[in-house]
Order: structure tokens, then C-alpha cells, then sequence
């Protein structure tokens, strides 16, 4: 063995993208916990779908159940007191945590399997075809953003798809997935135009490789990071989206969700009844704190370009 | 330096176009105006007599549509007198010619749909107009049913109209012989059978209101959106989804308060106004505002006159029982309540084929459903239980049909009944779609309510909210399977409530249940021409007990309405029947002005 091939096989283990991204992200304590905090949301509404499927009769599956009298403020039977049938506020509180991850959830991968697409092609073809993304993006983004998810919801519901009819959280997350993808497209645009004509780019080009295989598999999974972090900030803005169209009356009608539940506390607030107001707002509250500040840590740690000093 | 001149010049023309925009609107006392602030709940589809059948459009038509006849604003029980008749008309001894003498010198308001566009004088031709249009089939009017087989010729009419291509084709001027003009001043209408309710129920009804032909022509379809009448206000501007103005009609004829009422009344100050001009008022606007609260807060602010009682600020409300609470004193708030001859359900279309050839189906939803129940969460347990669906105040309502048990919640017995229902079924029910009119909280939870009463009966619910004219469309064309419905009577006679089960009246009309029944049909045709008395009394009770039996619907409650006034809106005696009120009442500007002081003053 040359002396040569030794400091080669000496040299430290380099680390990919990921892992030094993961590394940086494990250090922030306030990030982990809110890690922690998200993912016990997730878990929550993983476990409601489950224990639905199974039938299994835990407390927040038996969110329609009749706990007490009507209006009863918190105590310790009932610790977010009841709504006007009786029910359990925490019971339906916990249960909007399914409504709101799935509807986050979807929303998140409609509009990531628009975005990311679209601003892929239009960045690496630029010209004619990037001219018309732009435009249609543009047009989309010119529209109050609200209004737009509005009229996506009203023309959504009652109308069926595949005979699966469009209502409830259905019309929801289609609403908010259709109407988000923009921001991402852009990002995902700006990124391809800045990496397609780099080396590993012109490598793959030289090596006779397709354009397909060029933007799917070299291309996208180079800029992956950026739909990773735009996700995490994204998400809690779909949640926020969700509990406006309930509040709206365009969401769930027939289950609790956050929004619906804020629309109900609204009016009852007039009765001193603030207890729905309050247990659905902490909710949120700890969800859009959680995600938010997770969020920013995975920006800093996956791509440190951007930190915020 | 003349370039200067000119920039200078248009900016300062700017800056004053600017300033003169942003002008706040004159607040009443600023104005001096006298105005009515009402509130709309929801928004209304029409103000063509043609197509209103709900009350919210009547509350608004009544204010510049009129008719020959109209309940006395303050004698109880309640009478009939002419409005634009000059007496009650003359009745034939076979009582089947009515002549109706029509004031003279009545104008309508200035419109551009008239020469000149000065409103010209009514005619009897009008009313004649009218009705003719409510016949003609391609207007696709609800209040047909109203005059189906009883007016000489009108149904020949109609039947010529189905021959039409448009609605526009129709020959208005092919003479109907139930309905004679011999001059401009003499209706005469002939009837096929007696009809003793006709006065009230159709000659003091909007649906009778004369039309100007002018203004049919003129306006088109657009008709809907420009009533023109002879009423004592008129339409100024109508936003659809916000506010509705109206302002006082300067060819009104003016009309005297009236100077007797019934005991009470003087001591009320509701005769201090006795034999004055009216209206009193210069504007009546109504805002549409679908939410309660922000309706309440509205009326608490002082920005609408009155309001009903709604069920989240009940306790801010009252004190105890019903007195009024220190705030709503100190407020001068006043309080009126008052038996609303209303009955509201959940109505099965009986077309349907699920609902309607499953009677025990629908026994079940009417055992499953807790009224007590319903009527303590969303009413705060001020409404009465419908055991029958004629509502209290009539004069043929039966109080012992509380004892009959229509009403009675048994979810056991709902739940076996259900079991009976599938095997008529052959397996398990479809899910149920209940159509529920209003998106807002209170609609929603009225929803809940019902599916959850449901659901505990073994029934699988879909309620479908909706807005208004989206549900009235549904249920006119009987594309609604269940829906929540209710109605508010017209006329102290039953019939009203009787009419919505009668065969001929399927939707569109308003028979929405579809409800058949050929013996329940012809004891109606009988009771129809029968005076008041026992015996058509006996008719009518019979009569509701076969629907009760037949269950084309699950009757919930019947309303007793609480409304709050402020003390600055004078004249306001609760009135079932009346629509066109906005005339009577009078605003003590001063005490409107004090209101904004006073409510610091509370805070």
C-alpha cells in the first residue's frame, strides 16, 4: 500500500446533505421538544384513525356522547366543562386534532404534487413553458388568498369525484391544496434555476441521461430541503386555513373541528360560556407554536445559507 | 409656469373630489330624518308579488305594495278593513259575486316605467293584472294554490297559458269572467264555490296586490328587483346580501293613524297619535345581517329598533322568569311578548321513495325526536310543543289534542318502529338527507341536534345546510327528502295551516310534504265553503288529526315571540298577521339622540 493510498483510506467519513442538517437540528433543545409536541399531535390523530377503523370505544371516539348538563363550565368530571349538548369539550378537542392533521396533511401533498412539479419544469425548460407557470402562478397569487379558498370550497362541496362526494374535510383540503401551491413552486423554480447548471447537472446532461431523469432525480432531490422546510412552515398555515373555512361554515359540519368549534364559542362567549373558545384555541395555540418554532430550526439546520441572525 | 398652473389646479380639484368623498353619511340626527332600523336574518330572493311567499319579503312588500283590505293595526281579536277598497265589498246571496268598490285618486309612485314617469292613478284593471300573472304557469308562482279552482275562468287561463312559449307570449288582455272590471273603479270577482275566507286570506294578502303592466313591461325580468306600488314608502336602493332602502312615497295618499283600538291601548300610548297623517317616518332601512350576535350588538348599540330575544343572550336579558334585567331596564328597553301563530317541523316528502311508503318510518322519526328537549336549547324553553300543527291562537285549535300523544318522545318505541320500518324497507335504511335552511351556528346546531335525536334512534342522518334560496328552491321542487320548515299563519282561520296538507297544493305549491289524501282533500274542498261555526270547526280538527295519523311530518313547536323595543320606537303593537306596519310607527328623535349617552352612562 502507497503512502498515498493510506491517507485515502485515513480520511474521516464524509456527511451527506441530511445528516449534517440532522446534526445541527438534534443540538436545539427548544427544536426537539417541539418536535416532541408536533409529533404527539400526529400520534394523536394516527391513534383516533386506528381506534375509528377498530371501532375501539376510547374517550375522543365517543366525542358525541352526552358527559352532562348543557353548558356545564369546567370542573373536575369534565375538565373543559361541556358544549350546548352536553358533550365534552375536551373529548371534541382532541378529536379536532384528527380534522385539522388530515386536512393539514393532504393540503400539504396536494399542493407539494402541484408545486414542485411545475417549478421544477418551469425552472430547468425556462422560455415559453416557464412564461406560461409564471403566469398561471402569478394570476393564482393576485387573487386575496382567503377569498381564493373560498370560492374553492363553495364550488368543492356537494360536487362528487370518482363518486366520492366532496363534503366535509373532503372539499377542505382539496380547497387549500389547490389554492397553496404557489409559494412552492416558486422556491422550487428559484432553486432549479440556480442548480441546472451546475456540474452534477452537466455531468448527468453528458452522460446522455433523460430530462425526466435529470429534474426527478437529480434535480428535485437536490432541492428536497427547501419543500421540507417550506412544508413544516406551510403546514400550520393550513391548520390556521382549516379552522377558517369551519369557522366560515364551509368546513366539517357534522364533526368537531377547532374551527367549528371557535364558530359555536363565538355566539355562546355572549352566555359566559368561554371554556370551547379557550380548549380549542390552546390547540392550535400549541400546534402553531410547536411547528412554527420547528420549522425555523429545520431552515437553520438544513440549509444555514438562510438563518436569521 | 403654466404647467404649474394646471398641476396645481388639478390637484386641488382632486384634493376637494377626495375630501367631498370622504364625507362620513349624515347619522340620523344629523340628517333630521325620521328612520326605521330594522334587521333582515337572511337575504330575499324577490319583491314581485308574484314569487314572495315568505315572510322576510312580506316584512319589506308590505311597506309599498298594498292591498284592498288589511287587519286593523290595533283591534283584537282581529278584523278586516279596506285599504284600497273604499268599504267591504258587497256579497251576493249565493255568496259567490264579491264587488269590491276601489278607492279613488290612488297613485302609484313615480317611476320611469310611466309616462313621464309620474306614477299614474290605480285602476281595477291592476288587480285584475295581478292575479292574472300568479295564473299564467310560466311564471312558476308559489301562491297559485291560492286561487286554483275558485275564480270563474282563471284556471282556463292558466290552462292557455301552459300553450304559451314564454311568459312574455301571454295575452294579458283575453277577458277572465270570475274577474270583471265594468269600470276603473269596480272589481268584480266570481267564484266557482263560496270561498267565506277570501277577504283575508287572499284580498288582504300581497299576492293580490295590484302590478302596473307598465312596469312588467318596462322592467322585464328585473321585476323582481323593482316593485312599484301605491304603498306609503318605496324602494330607493336594494344591495342583495346587505341592506334594503326604503323612502317615503310622495304620492302617497296619506292615511289617519287610527282612533280606536281595543282596552289598554290609549293607557299604552298607542292612541296618542290618533287621527294623524301617516307614515311618520321618512326611511325604513332593513340591514341583512345573518349572525345574531352581531345583530344583538347592533340593537344594543342602538342601531336597529327592535329585536327578538336570542337564545345565547337570554341571561343578559332577564333577570328572572321574564323581568327584565337592571341593564335592560336602565336601557329602556321594553319588552313584548305575544303568541306567534307559527308551527315549525321536520317536514318528509312524501314522494319520496324511501319516506313516503314507510309510514312506521316516519312514526319512528316523530317518536325519536325530544321537543322538550329542543325547545330548552335553542328556545331557552319559551316555545310551546306542536302536539298537532293548527297553533294556539287559532279559533279552531283543540287544546285537548296535547293529550292525543302525536307529540310524544319514546325513543324505545322510535327504535322498534324503525325495525318495522326496514322490513317494509327489505334491509337497512339509506342515510336520510335532511335539508336545513341557514349555514350560521344556530342552524348548524339545530342540524346536530336533529341527526343526534336520529342517530340514537338507529337512523343514519345526513343534514345538509343550506342558504335560503338555495333551500326553498330545493324544497319547491321537491328535491328535499326531509327538510325543517315551519310557517306563520296569514289569517286567523286554519286554513293556512290546513291548505299545506291539500292534494292540488304539491309543491311548487305549498303543499311541500307532497301529502295525497283524497278524503282529507274533499273535506277540505268542504270546509273551504263552509261558514265559521262549529261544524266547520269539527271539519278542521278532524282533518289535522288524518295528518297526524298519516304523519307527513314531525311537528315541533309553535313560536311565542319576545321581542325587545327600544323606548324611542312608538307605536309597536305585536301583529300576527299584519306586514305592511312600517307605516304606523313614529321615532321620539330625542330619546334616540339620549340613547348614546345613556349606554355610557350603563356601561
Amino acid at each position: 500500500m502507497t503512502e498515498h493510498q493510506q491517507t485515502i483510506k485515513k480520511a474521516p467519513k464524509g456527511r451527506s446533505l441530511w445528516q449534517d442538517g440532522l446534526r445541527r437540528l438534534v443540538r436545539r433543545k427548544l427544536a426537539m421538544v417541539c418536535l416532541v409536541v408536533v409529533v404527539l399531535y400526529f400520534l394523536l390523530a394516527g391513534f383516533l384513525y386506528v381506534a375509528e377503523f377498530f371501532d375501539w370505544q376510547v374517550g375522543p371516539i365517543r366525542w358525541a356522547e352526552e358527559v352532562g348538563e348543557s353548558y356545564q363550565p369546567p370542573s373536575s368530571n369534565s375538565i373543559f366543562g361541556t358544549d350546548i349538548f352536553g358533550q365534552s369539550v375536551l373529548r371534541k378537542t382532541l378529536y379536532g386534532t384528527k380534522i385539522s392533521i388530515t386536512v393539514a396533511l393532504c393540503a400539504s401533498f396536494i399542493s407539494i404534487a402541484i408545486g414542485v412539479p411545475l417549478g421544477a419544469i418551469a425552472g430547468y425548460f425556462r422560455g415559453f413553458v416557464d412564461e406560461i407557470i409564471v403566469w398561471i402562478y402569478s394570476t393564482l397569487s393576485s387573487i386575496p388568498y382567503i377569498l381564493l379558498i373560498l370560492a374553492f370550497a363553495v364550488v368543492l362541496r356537494d360536487k362528487t369525484l370518482f363518486g366520492h362526494k366532496l363534503a366535509g374535510i373532503t372539499s377542505v383540503y382539496l380547497a387549500i391544496g389547490l389554492t397553496s401551491w404557489v409559494g412552492i413552486c416558486r422556491l422550487v423554480r428559484g432553486e432549479i434555476i440556480k442548480h441546472k447548471e451546475r456540474e452534477y447537472v452537466l455531468a448527468a446532461r453528458s452522460y446522455g441521461c433523460s430530462t425526466r431523469r435529470i429534474i426527478f432525480q437529480h434535480l428535485i432531490p437536490n432541492v428536497f430541503h427547501i419543500v421540507i422546510i417550506d412544508f413544516s412552515l406551510r403546514f400550520v398555515a393550513f391548520i390556521h386555513a382549516e379552522v377558517i373555512l369551519s369557522f366560515l361554515g364551509l368546513g366539517e359540519a357534522d364533526r368537531p373541528s377547532w374551527g367549528a368549534m371557535i364558530n359555536d364559542a363565538r355566539i355562546e362567549l355572549s352566555r359566559g360560556v368561554w371554556w370551547q373558545m379557550v380548549a380549542a384555541t390552546l390547540a392550535i395555540f400549541f400546534i402553531s407554536l410547536a411547528l412554527n418554532i420547528f420549522g425555523d430550526a429545520l431552515r437553520d439546520s438544513l440549509d444555514p445559507k438562510l438563518r436569521v441572525q | 409656469m403654466r404647467d404649474f398652473k394646471i398641476i396645481a389646479g388639478v390637484t386641488v380639484l382632486a384634493a376637494v373630489l377626495v375630501l367631498a368623498g370622504c364625507k362620513g353619511k349624515e347619522s340620523d340626527e344629523e340628517s333630521g330624518e325620521m328612520v326605521l332600523h330594522h334587521v333582515l336574518p337572511t337575504k330575499i330572493k324577490s319583491l314581485d308579488p308574484v314569487s314572495m311567499r315568505d315572510v322576510y319579503s312580506a316584512s319589506v312588500s308590505g311597506q309599498f305594495f298594498e292591498t284592498l283590505y288589511e287587519y286593523h293595526f290595533l283591534k283584537r281579536p282581529y278584523v278586516l278593513k279596506p285599504l284600497l277598497a273604499e268599504d267591504m265589498p258587497e256579497v251576493s246571496e249565493d255568496r259567490l259575486t264579491y264587488t269590491v268598490r276601489i278607492k279613488k285618486g290612488v297613485l302609484y309612485q313615480d317611476d320611469v316605467c310611466f309616462e313621464g314617469g309620474r306614477g299614474r292613478e290605480l285602476k281595477a284593471g291592476d288587480f285584475v293584472y295581478g292575479v292574472k300573472r300568479v295564473a299564467n304557469i310560466k311564471n312558476i308562482s308559489e301562491n297559485w294554490s291560492l286561487f286554483d279552482n275558485r275564480i270563474v275562468g282563471l284556471d282556463e287561463f292558466r290552462e292557455y297559458t301552459k300553450t304559451c312559449e314564454k311568459a312574455e307570449d301571454v295575452d294579458y288582455s283575453r277577458p277572465i269572467k270570475g274577474l270583471q272590471t265594468p269600470d276603473d273603479y269596480t272589481l268584480v270577482i266570481r267564484l266557482k264555490k263560496p270561498w267565506p275566507q277570501m277577504v283575508g286570506t287572499a284580498l288582504a294578502d300581497r299576492v293580490t296586490a295590484p302590478v302596473a303592466r307598465e312596469a312588467v313591461d318596462y322592467y322585464g325580468k328585473d321585476i323582481i328587483s323593482h316593485p312599484v306600488g301605491t304603498g306609503p314608502y318605496m324602494l330607493k336602493e336594494w344591495r342583495r346580501g346587505s341592506f334594503i332602502e326604503l323612502v317615503r312615497n310622495p304620492n302617497f295618499r296619506g292615511e289617519a293613524y287610527p282612533n280606536e283600538g281595543e282596552p289598554g291601548d290609549s293607557e299604552a300610548g298607542l292612541l296618542d297619535d290618533a287621527g294623524k297623517t301617516m307614515p311618520f317616518t321618512d326611511k325604513v332601512i332593513w340591514t341583512i345581517v345573518e349572525e345574531t350576535q352581531p345583530a344583538w350588538l347592533m340593537f344594543m348599540q342602538g342601531k336597529i329598533d327592535t329585536s327578538p330575544i336570542y337564545k345565547d343572550n337570554y341571561n343578559e336579558v332577564f333577570s328572572q322568569g321574564t323581568e327584565l334585567s337592571e341593564k335592560m331596564k336602565q336601557l329602556g328597553i321594553k319588552l313584548e311578548i305575544f303568541d306567534d301563530p307559527s308551527t315549525f317541523w321536520v317536514g318528509f316528502n312524501m314522494d319520496d321513495p324511501v319516506l313516503g311508503k314507510n309510514k312506521p318510518l316516519r312514526l319512528a322519526i316523530n317518536r325519536a325526536i325530544d321537543r322538550e328537549k329542543f325547545i330548552e336549547l335553542f328556545f331557552n324553553g319559551r316555545h310551546k310543543v306542536a302536539h298537532g300543527f293548527v297553533a294556539p291562537l287559532m279559533d279552531s285549535y283543540d287544546p285537548s289534542i296535547n293529550d292525543r300523544g302525536y307529540a310524544r318522545y319514546d325513543p324505545d318505541e322510535g327504535r322498534r318502529l324503525v325495525k318495522e320500518a326496514e322490513q317494509i324497507y327489505g334491509g337497512k335504511l339509506p342515510e336520510l338527507k335532511l335539508a336545513v335552511p341557514g349555514t350560521d351556528t344556530f342552524g348548524r346546531q339545530m342540524g346536530q341536534f336533529l341527526k343526534r335525536q336520529l342517530n340514537d334512534a338507529g337512523l343514519d342522518v345526513d343534514v345538509q345546510y343550506m342558504d335560503w334560496p338555495t333551500y326553498q328552491e330545493k324544497i319547491s321542487t321537491s328535491s328535499a327528502q326531509m327538510f325543517f320548515s315551519g310557517v306563520s299563519a296569514s289569517i286567523s282561520d286554519a286554513e293556512d295551516f290546513l291548505g299545506l296538507f291539500y292534494g292540488p297544493n304539491k309543491a311548487p305549491g305549498s303543499n311541500k310534504f307532497n301529502y295525497s289524501n283524497p278524503e282529507y282533500d274533499s273535506l277540505y274542498d268542504e270546509a273551504t265553503i263552509m261558514n265559521d261555526g262549529d261544524e266547520r270547526r269539527a271539519i278542521y280538527r278532524k282533518m289535522e288529526i288524518m295528518v297526524l295519523k298519516d304523519c307527513p311530518a314531525a311537528f315541533l313547536n309553535h313560536r311565542v315571540a319576545f321581542a325587545l323595543r327600544h323606548e324611542w320606537y312608538k307605536n309597536y303593537k305585536p301583529h300576527a298577521f299584519a306586514y305592511g306596519v312600517s307605516k304606523y310607527r313614529r321615532i321620539d328623535m330625542k330619546k334616540r339622540a339620549e340613547y348614546k349617552e345613556l349606554l355610557k352612562k350603563v356601561k
